[in-house]
């Protein structure tokens, strides 16, 4: 069922993407990387994943503009979870006031990933 | 061609000595400009072969790494191919570029999750000895090895090596001091404040900032007893208690605050009074007011600001006087306590009844 759910991640950091990448495709998911925002918005457009995971802080376009991007440009429900770092509290409510549908503070569990991304699929 | 050339060395050769100088000058700066261009471009296209080097090599750390966290079996033994991984970083810890990339690597990923997975890491970065090498850099003659090996094992939580980073809390350069202190708190919080009690060279107050910033993230906030460190023969150490005292209340260490009233340095004395002020120490006012003339006009000014708080109502046959003293303060300060003193007072304002009549009024009541 869950085989072919397409799930996006926009993160600059390569190596955390590629640990996501094996985790998430080991539970099932088909993860496709961004390694910034602009590229994000790209793949979005084309692509049209169930979930996007996204880091706030991204080279070209951040996280907020990408779910900016999603709500308002192309008005999708698609559920988009937030990764923040420390000391960006204050971006994550911004991340929230644009429609963000959760968020995960770094350093995060990539297990606890993993069960969210079930449940919002669910 | 020759024909030029030769017209070229007559023309020289004719020419005034300052011509002769000038086109020698003019000469040995061209060709300084054009080596410097050449060495320019070398070390360039030098550091761009570095950098596309560096990038293969962290990419290929990256692969091993997570090859490493997905190829371990179910029973926490260590694999095979693990154990090829091991062996190759190991091999490759041994050159100082390629040990920074693997170390950048694994801290690129541990700085991002948490879990098993970075416990994994840490696993990793004990079964490629890289520990040991940095255990052992703290030996080093050079105080930047030692500085970046603390920060190194900082940043992988490696307490076993508590005991052989203490023995250096008092190193001559400061930057290896603060290294040492960000480690201590950082792994082991409030415990880690120890070595307080053995550190003889001074705390700067940018030192006491970042570890008060630290000390805040933590969830357990016992603090531990604090009476040592205001003792201390290191005015920097006191001060930082003093913050300490301030920041988490610690009431239990007011006998001790008290007793740095009488400390030679005058800055201490004015802490204390702070900071006993703060905590609401009523047993300083009665000190203080007894040995005012003795206090320096710091802290005279020091003492209003606390009494401002902490007056009482027989203070104010005290405080009157100093309503005209020549001090801005601590006349502005004494205005206050004695309004303050006077608000308090039973039936200091009344509401006195008007005996006036208006008739004015009665007649237009009657009226309409």
């Amino acid at each position: 069922m869950s085989e072919s759910r397409k799930i996006l991640l926009a993160e600059d950091n390569s190596i955390l993407s590629l640990l996501l990448k094996f985790k998430l495709e080991k539970a099932g998911y088909d993860l496709i990387i961004a390694e910034n925002g602009k590229e994000a918005i790209e793949i979005i457009e084309k692509q049209k994943p169930e979930i996007i995971l996204t880091d706030v802080m991204m080279p070209f376009v951040s996280g907020l503009e990408i779910i900016s991007h999603v709500r308002n440009k192309l008005d999708l429900i698609t559920p988009v979870i937030v990764f923040s770092s420390a000391g960006q509290e204050e971006m994550v409510l911004n991340a929230f006031n644009l429609g963000a549908t959760d968020f995960m503070a770094k350093p995060f569990s990539p297990n606890e990933l993993v069960i969210r991304i079930k449940r919002l699929l669910q | 061609m020759v024909n030029l050339y030769q017209n070229i060395v007559d023309y020289l050769k004719n020419a005034p000595e300052v011509i002769q100088f000038l086109w020698a000058l003019i000469t040995t700066l061209i060709l300084i400009i054009c080596s410097l261009i050449l060495y320019l471009k070398h070390s360039r296209s030098r550091l761009r072969i570095k950098e596309r080097i560096q990038k293969v090599y962290q990419k290929k750390y990256e692969s091993d790494l997570i090859e490493y966290l997905y190829a371990g079996n179910e029973d926490n033994e260590i694999s095979v191919e693990q154990q090829q991984i091991v062996n190759y970083f190991k091999k490759c810890s041994t050159n100082r570029l390629k040990r920074k990339l693997i170390i950048t690597t694994l801290l690129k990923l541990r700085n991002e999750i948490s879990g098993e997975t970075a416990d994994a890491i840490q696993k990793l970065y004990y079964q490629t000895e890289m520990m040991n090498s940095a255990a052992a850099k703290l030996k080093h003659k050079k105080w930047n090895v030692v500085a970046r090996a603390i920060n190194e094992l900082t940043q992988f939580e490696i307490k076993e090596v508590h005991d052989q980073i203490i023995q250096l809390i008092n190193h001559p350069k400061r930057e290896v001091r603060k290294e040492i202190q960000m480690y201590l708190v950082k792994l082991f919080h409030f415990e880690g404040l120890d070595f307080l009690n053995i550190l003889t060279t001074p705390l700067s107050e940018w030192d006491q900032i970042q570890l008060l910033e630290i000390l805040q993230k933590f969830d357990d906030q016992e603090i531990p007893d604090i009476t040592n460190w205001l003792n201390s023969s290191n005015d920097s150490v006191a001060f930082f208690a003093l913050k300490l005292a301030k920041i988490y209340n610690q009431f239990e260490a007011k006998d001790a605050i008290i007793s740095l009233l009488y400390h030679p340095e005058k800055e201490m004395r004015i802490e204390a009074i702070g900071v006993l002020s703060h905590m609401g120490a009523i047993e300083a006012v009665a000190i203080l007011k007894n040995n005012f003339d003795q206090l320096s006009l710091d802290e005279q000014i020091a003492f209003f600001k606390m009494m401002e708080n902490m007056h009482e109502a027989h203070d104010e046959e005290f405080i009157i006087p100093f309503m005209n003293h020549v001090n801005f303060d601590i006349r502005v300060s004494a205005m206050k306590i004695v309004k303050a003193i006077e608000i308090k007072k039973p039936n200091a304002f009344k509401i006195i009844p008007s005996e006036k009549k208006y008739p004015e009024n009665t007649a237009l009541i009657k009226a309409s």
